[in-house]
């Protein structure tokens, strides 16, 4: 029984962190267009002890940052360039599907932890 | 209620075991992304239980007599080999979603065996 509890625990750890990863995956995409913004990537580690997961510190992107010609932007040097961002909206949509994946196979675990200890419950009810 | 039963010992320690390797089960599922986990697992109901003499273990009459009782079964998890990926992850979600299905079946199997055995009981004490 405590066992199956602690598997809800992990499963919820799960979701939490892949559900971080999610949130900066959509910031990334809002901020696609933003200039000198790096994408900021996360990456997840494992709790001492417990096998639950937690999100690691966010890093950013060390991408150079690819240089736009375009003298009538605000942000434009004496050159005509500025800096765009290193958002690549195909890496991100992967990124933001695998995470939705990840989430959906610790919501079933979750589940089926929440239905394994629902029928130990059962055999007190007779 | 009914431990000093043979069977219903076991129902309770499949069960058990069944829950422990739930737990690390979802505990790799967790990680699945996290770089440079390995997967683990339990080992099978039947080793562990064999390893733990539950059956053909000695009999013990009394509380001194040595290696009579069945020691607690072993619920430890180790890590498994297998194949790694890139950044030395080697967890399988396919592969956990077959164990976990084989663990719903073992957890219902003990249960089942459970709930037999005691209406069995209460048949022969009469009740219903």
């Amino acid at each position: 029984m405590a066992d199956l509890i602690t598997a809800l625990s992990v499963a919820a750890s799960g979701m939490e962190a892949q559900s971080q990863r999610l949130r900066h995956v959509s910031e990334n995409i809002a901020n696609t267009d933003t200039p000198g913004y790096r994408r900021k990537t996360i990456s997840f580690r494992e709790a001492v002890g417990g096998g639950e997961v937690m999100p690691g510190p966010v890093r950013l992107d060390r991408t150079a940052l690819p240089r736009i010609n375009d003298p009538n932007h605000p942000m434009a040097d004496e050159t005509g360039y500025y800096d765009g961002s290193n958002v690549d909206l195909v890496i991100e949509i992967a990124d933001a599907r695998e995470a939705q994946r990840s989430y959906e196979a610790n919501l079933r675990m979750f589940d089926q932890a929440r239905q394994m200890s629902q029928s130990l419950f059962e055999l007190l009810r007779r | 209620m009914f431990e000093k039963l043979k069977i219903t010992a076991m129902a309770q320690a499949m069960a058990a075991h069944a829950g422990a390797r739930m737990g690390t089960i979802a505990s790799n599922v967790a990680n699945a992304d996290t770089p440079g986990y390995r997967t683990q697992d339990l080992a099978d109901f039947g080793q562990s239980w064999a390893e733990a003499g539950g059956d053909g273990g000695m009999r013990a009459t009394r509380a001194g007599h040595l290696g009579g009782a069945a020691s607690q079964m072993s619920l430890q998890a180790v890590a498994i080999g297998g194949h790694s990926g890139p950044d030395g992850n080697s967890v399988s979600l396919e592969a956990e979603m077959v164990k976990a299905v084989e663990v719903r079946q073992q957890h219902d199997m003990a249960l089942a065996i459970y709930r037999n055995t005691s209406s069995v009981i209460r048949t022969s004490l009469g009740r219903q």
